[in-house]
Formats: structure tokens, sequence, C-alpha cells
């Protein structure tokens, strides 16, 4: 116990004076979570539209008001040059050049049909260049759509959808993704620590002195591992922080719950680290690689930003190893929805197994690079 | 009778990093309470051989005893006996020099009053003050100092010094092997690698390496009126250029 202690002392006091570790700890996760925050969103505010009304009537011209009033479009109904209706060929120029998102198409019949057979169409073509940002187009234009033909007919009246959205009533994805955010940060901070850690010992050549002293491989990985569990859950409350009071990310589960989880799941993350640097020569790889190997996994593979249902069946199967996966489904368990420890039982499981599994096997290549040599 | 075993016994020690042979087919034994020194231009093998005897380097072929033991069979006991002064000194450059005694210490198992007793050894030798600094403001020779009496701390019998003068100043080198003299008397084993052809005069035997092969192996004065050299220098020159053409 004596020889981990001495590791442990080490470095925590390696970690206060060393300004390239506190700048790891605590400016890459809130550089990370304020560009990340900000740029990752499937809200789209105020998309740009173009109005082609072939039809010129008090019907259509009320349809086109309603576009413009809605919040999501900014409607551009007359020609570039204003001097009169946009035409079709003008408005396809304009999604060609990326300058409109979406045109409405009235035909020059839609009052006529309407009034004759109490049916008419309406045209929304859509640039498909972007399928998310179709979508959303698509689910606006429809709903501006569905008002508008429920105020003509009454028919809001007599069937009304009762919606209630739990959990995020405004729909705001970052409600969604920071939570989300703080787990891939997380996780890629706990595993630079230690790789971070390992890989300088091996540069200065200290971790020959390390090698050569009557210190047990599991007690370096042990030693190595317990100072920088405290300084990732500092630097997960600092994160957690930061999104509750710059983004306005609720907290309504119990923080200590989300304190168990994390706590297992930065072990998951500092063991990986210290897997990654048995195979990284120096820091800057060691970087590179926990880089590489944490944030391209939790971010496309763990349910951050693409269902995992969406995933084929071998990103799937791939996900199931990725602490992320868990700690996601967790963190915005406990974050949005106030769940409680018990309703996370199976993703703690596999957090734990998952954090065993990865401290087992650093210790095995520590232990075995370390043979390697005698 | 055979008396007891050669501190450290290196036989027919090769090491290849990929298809190059760093060090080749090298045998050689330091007895004990011995000096001797390893000397050898930089990329000679020094380093390699070593790490080896320690154990950080895997052998390709052949084998090191330490203190009659197999390297490869007692790799705990050989631990024991061996202390390691890296070519870099290795000590940690953010934590200061006491610090730095501390933590090794703890990792040797010692109990942190043995340490302090210890610590108060050195400083009666360095000022208090310089060993409450960082390792990395403090002046290359005390870093040299602090290194090596760290290596020294589990009191091991056969320390292996990989380059200890490089980068000090003559005057820190001269008082270096003062202490290198010392450890002698006191009963330690020492095998020395250097770069510095004139710290062979402090040897009781040299062993001279180059191109991962031993030249030259002896007593320095004996060595100097066999090869009928005036200098070190020109008895390494000598060597080189005699193994070279056979």
């Amino acid at each position: 116990m004596g020889r981990i202690k001495a590791i442990i002392v080490k470095e925590f006091l390696h970690i206060l004076r060393d300004p390239r570790s506190l700048t790891i700890v605590f400016a890459i996760p809130l550089i990370m979570i304020f560009i990340l925050g900000y740029s990752i969103s499937y809200d789209l505010n105020r998309v740009d539209a173009a109005l082609v009304d072939l039809s010129q009537g008090r019907l259509s011209r009320q349809l086109g008001r309603a576009f413009a009033a809605s919040p999501f479009f900014v409607v551009r109904m007359r020609s570039e040059d204003g001097r009169g209706a946009l035409s079709l060929a003008q408005a396809e120029d304009l999604l060609r050049r990326g300058r409109v998102r979406e045109i409405i198409v009235i035909p020059a019949d839609f009052a006529r049909r309407l009034s004759a057979t109490g049916r008419s169409e309406i045209g929304l073509v859509i640039d498909g260049s972007d399928v998310n940002v179709a979508n959303l187009v698509y689910q606006y234009g429809e709903r501006v759509l569905m008002d508008f033909i429920a105020a003509m007919t009454g028919a809001g009246q007599v069937l009304r959808i009762g919606t209630k959205v739990h959990f995020n009533p405004e729909a705001r994805s970052q409600f969604f993704f920071i939570p989300g955010l703080v787990a891939v940060i997380l996780l890629m901070i706990s595993a630079m620590l230690t790789s971070l850690s390992v890989a300088r010992e091996r540069e200065t050549g200290s971790i020959a002195l390390l090698f050569i002293s009557p210190l047990r491989s599991r007690e370096i990985v042990v030693g190595k591992t317990i100072p920088y569990i405290l300084v990732a859950l500092l630097d997960g409350a600092f994160i957690l922080l930061f999104a509750r009071f710059w983004f306005g990310i609720p907290l309504r589960g119990s923080l200590l719950v989300l304190l168990v989880f994390a706590l297992l799941y930065i072990v998951s993350g500092l063991s990986l680290g210290i897997l990654i640097s048995t195979s990284a020569p120096t820091q800057r790889v060691a970087m590179l690689a926990t880089m590489l190997s944490t944030l391209l996994p939790s971010i496309l593979l763990s349910g951050f930003i693409f269902p995992l249902d969406s995933l084929a069946p071998v990103l799937r199967a791939i996900s199931y190893v990725i602490p992320a996966t868990y700690f996601l489904r967790i963190i915005r368990g406990v974050v949005l929805k106030g769940a409680e420890l018990r309703h996370f039982l199976f993703e703690g499981g596999m957090l734990i197994g998952l954090s065993l599994l990865l401290l087992a096997v650093a210790s095995r290549k520590f232990n075995r690079q370390r043979k390697a040599a005698q | 009778m055979s008396g007891p075993p050669p501190a450290i016994a290196v036989r027919s020690l090769s090491k290849n990093f990929g298809r190059f042979p760093a060090v080749r087919d090298i045998s050689f034994d330091v007895g004990r309470e011995e000096i001797v020194g390893f000397l050898g231009p930089n990329g000679a093998g020094k380093t390699t051989t070593i790490k080896m005897i320690t154990g950080l380097l895997k052998i390709t072929s052949g084998t090191v005893w330490i203190d009659g033991l197999d390297s490869r069979e007692h790799p705990a006991a050989i631990k024991r006996k061996l202390g390691y002064m890296s070519q870099k000194f290795s000590l940690y450059p953010l934590l200061t020099a006491l610090e730095n005694i501390e933590f090794f210490g703890g990792i040797s198992g010692l109990a942190p009053a043995q340490v302090r007793r210890q610590a108060a050894r050195l400083q009666e030798e360095v000022s208090p003050v310089i060993l409450r600094q960082k390792v990395q403001d403090i002046p290359p020779g005390i870093r040299q100092k602090v290194a090596l009496f760290v290596c020294l701390l589990p009191g091991p019998e056969i320390i292996l010094l990989d380059e200890p003068t490089s980068g000090v100043d003559p005057e820190a080198r001269r008082r270096f092997w003062g202490e290198i003299y010392g450890l002698k008397t006191g009963g330690k084993t020492l095998l020395v690698s250097t770069h510095n052809l004139d710290e062979a005069e402090y040897c009781d035997r040299i062993l001279i390496i180059h191109n991962g092969v031993i030249v030259a192996e002896g007593e320095p004065g004996e060595l100097l009126r066999i090869r009928k050299q005036a200098t070190i220098e020109d008895l390494f020159q000598a060597a080189i250029r005699d193994h070279g053409q056979d």
C-alpha cells in the first residue's frame, strides 16, 4: 500500500505543477463543450424559402402570409430585382445556389380546384442534399400547411391533437446533445490523462526506474489510476456545471446517482488510456491515439448523434463495447428525465464489466510489456 | 575450490534491433568491489548492454548472471541486487529533489522515516534549500548527485551507471568519481559507462566497445603498456583500428 501511495502522491504533485495537465483537465473540455455545444444542433431557425404563387388569388396570398408569419421560415416571394413575383425558374435557381432550402409552389388553379372539388395541391420542392435539414424543412412546411388548412376549414374545432413533449418541451436539441457531450469529453479526458502520464514516463526514461523497482505492474496501474479518478470526477463536475449554467441544461435527477455511474465510466476511460499508452512511444502519439480511439467511437457509435437502431449490425455490435453507449443513456436519463439508480442497473452492470475488463487487459498488457524486456 | 561468482558475468550477449545488430556476442565479467569503466563513443552499444543487464531490454541471445543468478530465471531477486542510474538521470523534473527521493524511497518499499533519515545525509552535503527546489531548476551537478542518491536508496550491491557524467562540468565530474570511489570502498561493485575516455583513469578495469563489439579489455595501465600507447585516446583509436583489421 505504501508503494501505491508513493505513486498517488507523485501523480498529484505532477498534475498540480504541470500546466499541460491542467490545460487538458480544464481548458480542453471548456473549449470543446463551448464549440460543440453551439455547433452540433438539430434545430433550424428561420429557414430561407421561396414562394412561387402562380395563382395570385386571395387564398394563395393568405397561404403566403401564413408561411411568412411562421417562426420557421423567411419567405421570399419577389424576384431578385424586386420587380415582380418570383417565377418557378428563378426559385429553382435560388434552390440550386443554396440561397433557399425549400420552394413552396402554389399552382395557378389552386383556388379554383379547391372551390370546385374541395381538394387542391400545393408543391413543396425541398433541397435534399442534406437529408436531416430536408426532413426538418418538410416537417416545418407540413406544420404550417396543417395549421392553414385547420384555420380555413375549421377542422381544428373537430379534431385537435393534444401533444405534450416530456423532458424537453421546447424540443431544444442542446438538451439532447450537451449531456452527451459531457459523456464524450469525460471519456476522452480520462483516457488522455493516463495515456499521457505513462507516455511521459516513457519519454523521460523514468519508466525504466519504475520497471526495475520492486513495484508490481498492477501497483503501477492502480497507483496511476486512483489520482486521476478524482481529477476526472472534478473535471466531470466542472463540465456539468458549465453545461448547467451556460447552456441552461437542467439537472432533474440526483447528482449522487450520476456520480456513482460517472465513477465507473471514468475508470473505464482511465484503463483505456493505460491500454493505449502501452503502444504509444511518445506523448504526441498517445494524445492522437487517445483522441481517435475515444472521440470517433463515442461520437459516431454510441448513440450520441445517430440512434443505435440506425447503425449497421456490425457497428451496433461494436457500440456494445463502447463505455459511452451506456453512460450516454445514464446521463441523459438522470439529467433530463430525473431517472434513478434502479433505472440503469443494466447500464451500470455493463460499465462495471467494461471497466474491469479494460483494467485487466491494461494491467496484463502493461505487465507483458514489462516482462518482454526481461 | 572455486571462489564466489563474479558480480556480473556476461556471456555471448547479443542484441538485434530488427536486422541491426546493436551488440554482438560480447562476454565479460565484473568482479566484486570493482569499478569497471564501459568506454565507447555514442551508439557503440553501452546503453543497450547495460539495459540488457538490468532487464530493461530483452536479450536476443546470450546470458547475464548477476551474483551467480541467471537474469532470466531470477528477475525479482536480481532487481534487489541492482541499482541503475540512467543516462537522463530520470528524475521527475516538476518534483523537488526531496520529493523525488521520497517517491523512489516509497516505491522501493522503504518506510518514510527511513527515507527521511537517508535524505538527511544528503542534506549535509547539499543545501536543504536546493533540495527543496524543483529538479528542473537545480544545476546538473546536483541533479546527478540526487540521481545517484536515489539509485542507492534501496541499498543495491551492484550499481550500473549509464553515462552519469554526461552534461556536467569537469569539477562536478571529478567530485562524482570521488563518490564512486567511496562506494567501492564501501563494498559496492560498479559498472560505469562513459564516452569521456579520460575517465578511464578512475577505473580498475576498462571495457572498450565499438560497433557493438568489445575491442579491448583490461586494467588501463596494463593495456597502455601492452598496446604501447601513451594515452587512453590513442589506445582507443588503436583498438578500433586493430579490430577493423581483424
